[in-house]
């Protein structure tokens, strides 16, 4: 716990820089000035203050060497040789002059142009589209042609012979499938079976059918 | 626009380099803090309200200055120059006029180990005399903000260990009676020393 004297002591030297600034009222600087003359500690610190204070007032004004500011002076007078970040500001000052151009357009203007962008775009690119459909069929006659000139006359009718005797490879192919799934398999068996079995419950009944079978 | 840009940057140069000078350990570093305000300004001519072009110029130092010390690495201090302070500091026969000198290369040191906005504000405040008002505008802050970070400053500088003990070890531990010296007499001091920064 600290004593009396010494909370007072913080509060003094607490005040130390509001008193060189001339921020205490009359009273607070009566209690700091008699405080401050009665403790050797706080005339201690209030001295240190004072130095450090009076110092600051002995540091210089500092200016830097000519040759420092001469790629800037370079820069204003447009001389862009030499020095790399010329370029990088000549580029980014090209694009915040875009950028400001844009912001102080009027306000139709700036969200105009974008539709108005857009839309011409879209134009383009359906019109493109339309005439590559109307160029296809030409495409595809001249991709016939070419495909033609690759083979000799031999070699298509070679073609075209292997064509047919494939064609009727297949169509006796169809008529023997055909065949055996209509006469063997499926049609007389299902049929055969359905008539004995109406002749059957004829016999049982012995009444004639209403209906004939199939 | 040529011209005026050319005044404005003889208008303000001293105090923007004073301001990195102070601020950072290495020459090299405050010249290209210069560098970097000055094409900023150009790059932003056409922006900025040139009536308050003053406070934008420190605005854009204090955040140069700022990524500076950030990049700067605990091995890159200036020891050379600790060197000489540390070296000059041990000799106890040194006249009082050298003293001086040694402690003011001293408090330079102690003023760029303090922390931001500590270090700004002091610098700004009480070696280059700026007022409130400028403060403010350059740092964004109210008055009250910049008045309490200025003494918390302060009083971080008086702490520091080698200031103290160099002004312990010249004013023979203190000994010396403290002369007080009207708060109104030292303002005034204060305005007269610093009137070349304005």
């Amino acid at each position: 716990m600290p004593s009396n004297s010494e909370s007072q002591c913080y509060f003094v030297q607490l005040q130390i820089d509001g008193y060189i600034d001339g921020d205490l009222n009359e009273t607070q600087r009566e209690v700091f000035t008699s405080h401050v003359h009665s403790c050797e500690a706080c005339a201690q610190e209030f001295h240190y203050a004072q130095v450090v204070q009076d110092t600051f007032l002995e540091l210089p004004q500092i200016d830097c060497d000519e040759l420092v500011l001469e790629p800037i002076h370079r820069l204003s007078k447009g001389d862009g040789s030499g020095y790399g970040a010329e370029q990088v500001i000549s580029r980014q000052s090209l694009l915040s002059q875009i950028r400001d151009l844009f912001i102080s357009a009027p306000a139709f203007m700036r969200y105009g142009f974008p539709v108005v962008l857009t839309a011409v775009l879209a134009v383009l690119i359906s019109t493109s589209v339309l005439n590559q459909d109307e160029v296809a069929p030409f495409n595809n006659q001249q991709l016939a042609l070419e495909s033609v000139e690759i083979y000799s006359p031999e070699e298509v009718f070679q073609a075209l012979q292997d064509l047919n005797l494939a064609i009727d490879y297949l169509n006796q192919m169809g008529k023997r499938t055909e065949a055996m799934i209509g006469g063997r398999f499926l049609l007389t068996p299902l049929q055969d079976s359905i008539n004995a079995s109406f002749e059957k419950a004829r016999i049982r009944n012995d009444e004639p059918l209403q209906n004939d079978p199939i | 626009m040529r011209v005026q840009y050319q005044q404005a940057i003889e208008q303000h140069r001293q105090r923007v380099y004073s301001f990195a000078h102070y601020s950072l350990r290495a020459k090299e570093d405050a010249e290209d803090v210069t560098q970097e305000v000055f094409i900023k300004l150009w790059q932003h001519w056409q922006k900025i309200d040139h009536s308050k072009l003053g406070g934008w110029l420190m605005r854009v130092a204090h955040n140069a200055v700022i990524d500076h010390v950030r990049k700067q690495r605990p091995g890159e201090a200036n020891l050379d120059h600790y060197v000489d302070v540390d070296d000059q500091a041990g000799s106890g026969n040194q006249e009082a006029k050298f003293d001086q000198e040694i402690f003011k290369q001293q408090l330079q040191l102690a003023i760029k180990t303090l922390d931001d906005p500590f270090r700004s504000i002091i610098i700004m405040r009480d070696v280059q005399g700026l007022s409130y008002a400028e403060i403010q505008a350059s740092l964004e802050m109210s008055e009250s903000q910049v008045k309490v970070y200025l003494h918390r400053g302060r009083r971080k500088l008086r702490d520091n260990t080698n200031l103290r003990q160099l002004f312990e070890s010249q004013f023979n531990g203190g000994s010396q009676t403290a002369k007080l010296v009207e708060p109104a007499a030292r303002q005034s001091a204060n305005d007269k020393g610093n009137s070349h920064a304005k």
